[in-house]
């Protein structure tokens, strides 16, 4: 990027300063393994907070999603209604405060363990540990990635050493300070996150001339779609893609239903609802929440259609056409760079930054304590000791730095809704039971998990051509990218897996009442 | 409104602003509730 990279590297060794520092703060404040697992139950409201979602909005939901707005128009803002109400709303008002609750009452310090203990079933926890363990290094790498890169880029540091440093520095707070450290520096990030995006918002209107002058001057640039867009049904970049047709099904389905659902059932973010002593905090927590991610989604996706309005007044072309290379990741730093002065810049650079390091560090230390807690120590009511987990989240930082390295390009930019997709299909369903059932039954728990699992992973290899061409599988064993045509390999795994997964469930839980029925009356487990 | 005229994304966005809202409103009027559950409930 074109900025003075004296300032930069002056600016990001303060922020370096302070993450260290809260980082030594939350070591200090760790003196046993609930505090490493759990931040002690015990963290502000505000921190709170800010930390869901610092870890909730990485670099790529302002940078890659952002750049799917310049792309496919503000009909993205229907992700931000999601986000919003399902990603801050109904998960801490309707799943919160149940999870806080049943997972203090039990003990709980990790998602699959909450998941195990609400069963009675080392089985539950195994499993949903495994998930994670097996799917979110993934996610991790292609955080890493996009971090690396954008460090490569501003720094001008060989990728190889961007990589091993980032990694190292967030590795270094999350092994030694857990949860507490890992909140601590979420909330700054989230605090320069929130201000980089609010004065991004602000000087964008100002360059374009005033709220209703852009909105009213991209509404007008219709007929620039290019011709592939508008054969794959997209209007404009003010209006919504013709329905049904193969760019709003990619809108509607895969970005807006499966991102925007898929975070309900996220392990990293349900055990941020154990952080806290009681539903006050989480009643509070919201009141920052809601506004927290309306200016990180809501803007990204509104400055990301704009700036096709801006690239359109002072270069004569569309956004697309204005990305280096083709690649729609570059649109917004590009118009960054080109059209915001340089002070702001290298704030813009910092919260971008932010943004991936407070999503890394959650995914390492959720990572670290399902393998060395609830994969490997799996027996449910023991408390944890945290030398073993120290060792499993090194272990599995250093799985996810080598897959970062070797993953193919084409599968990383999808991982984020793929693992968000997962964890919803395969989860979700069992949680919500858990959560809402005096007696969850645990023959359904299993039914929708191993369906939810596995619709997912047939959905993925075999129709949903966006992963399954990446992957492969459908090409080796059938020769061809998707064995199902348009629209359907158009339509998210998500949205075929969680109905799905919803059914097992039911199905599941019927079959259990009818035997419990059938036998008289038992006492709960 | 505000210069957008498709009805599917400014009710998107009133939605958005809405959300935001009930989340602003939800937070002010339990601002003080849920602290009993920490006696009886853990």
């Amino acid at each position: 990027m074109a900025v003075d990279t004296g300032i930069f590297v002056g600016m990001t060794l303060v922020y370096l300063v302070l993450i260290i520092g809260l980082g030594y703060l939350g070591y200090r404040r760790t003196k046993e393994s609930d505090d490493y697992m759990v931040a002690g139950r015990k963290i502000h409201p505000v921190v709170l907070a800010l930390s869901y979602g610092a870890t909730f909005i990485s670099t790529s939901a302002i940078v890659g999603f952002g750049g799917v707005a310049a792309q496919l128009g503000m009909g993205m803002i229907w992700l931000t209604v999601l986000n919003i109400g399902l990603g801050i709303f109904i998960a801490f008002v309707f799943f919160g405060k149940r999870t806080r609750r049943i997972g203090s009452k039990l003990r709980a310090v990790t998602f699959p363990d909450l998941m195990g203990k609400c069963y009675g079933s080392p089985f539950m926890q195994y499993a949903a540990g495994l998930v994670i363990v097996l799917g979110m290094p993934l996610y991790t790498a292609a955080i890493l990635i996009g971090g690396a890169q954008f460090i490569t880029s501003t720094l001008q540091i060989p990728y190889t050493t961007a990589l091993i440093a980032f990694a190292a520095i967030v590795a270094l707070y999350v092994v030694l300070g857990g949860l507490i450290a890992v909140m601590y520096t979420d909330a700054l990030q989230g605090g320069i996150m929130l201000v980089g995006m609010t004065i991004l918002l602000a000087l964008t209107y100002v360059q374009l001339g005033g709220v209703v002058e852009a909105h009213t001057a991209l509404a007008a640039m219709s007929d620039l779609v290019p011709e592939a867009l508008a054969a794959g049904g997209l209007t404009g970049w003010a209006s919504m893609p013709a329905f049904g047709s193969s760019i709003w099904l990619t809108l509607v389905t895969t970005l807006v239903l499966g991102v925007g659902i898929g975070v309900l059932a996220q392990p990293q973010l349900v055990v941020r609802f154990m952080t806290v002593k009681d539903s006050r905090a989480l009643n509070r927590a919201v009141l920052v929440g809601g506004p927290f991610i309306l200016m990180m989604t809501g803007v990204a996706f509104t400055v990301g259609a704009l700036t096709n309005v801006y690239f359109y007044q002072n270069q004569g072309v569309i956004a697309l056409a204005a990305a280096t290379d083709g690649n729609v990741d570059t649109i917004i730093p590009n118009f960054i760079n080109t059209s915001m002065p340089d002070l702001f810049v290298v704030v813009f650079m910092l919260a971008l930054l932010a943004a991936a390091m407070s999503t890394l560090s959650s995914l390492f230390h959720t990572m670290g304590t399902s393998l060395g807690f609830d994969v490997i120590r799996r027996t449910g009511t023991e408390r944890a000791t945290m030398r073993p987990i120290r060792i499993a989240t090194v272990a599995m930082i250093v799985v996810s730095v080598v897959l970062a390295f070797v993953m193919p390009g084409s599968i990383i930019a999808r991982a984020t809704a793929m693992f968000m997709g997962l964890c919803a299909s395969a989860f979700l369903p069992a949680y919500a039971h858990a959560m809402y059932s005096s007696r969850p039954s645990l023959k359904a728990a299993k039914m929708s998990l191993v369906t939810g699992a596995v619709a997912w992973f047939a959905w993925t290899a075999f129709v949903h051509v966006k992963e399954s061409a990446a992957l492969g599988l459908s090409n080796l064993l059938f020769g061809v990218p998707a064995v199902l045509s348009a629209p359907w390999q158009d339509v998210d795994p998500l949205v075929i897996a969680l109905p799905l997964s919803t059914t097992a469930l039911l199905v599941g839980w019927a079959l259990d009442r009818h035997e419990v029925a059938l036998e008289g009356p038992v006492e709960a487990a | 409104m505000f210069g957008i005229t498709d009805p599917a994304i400014w009710v998107g966005y009133l939605l958005a602003l809405v959300f935001t809202l009930a989340c602003l409103v939800y937070g002010l009027l339990n601002w003080n509730n849920g602290v009993e559950e920490q006696r009886d409930g853990s």
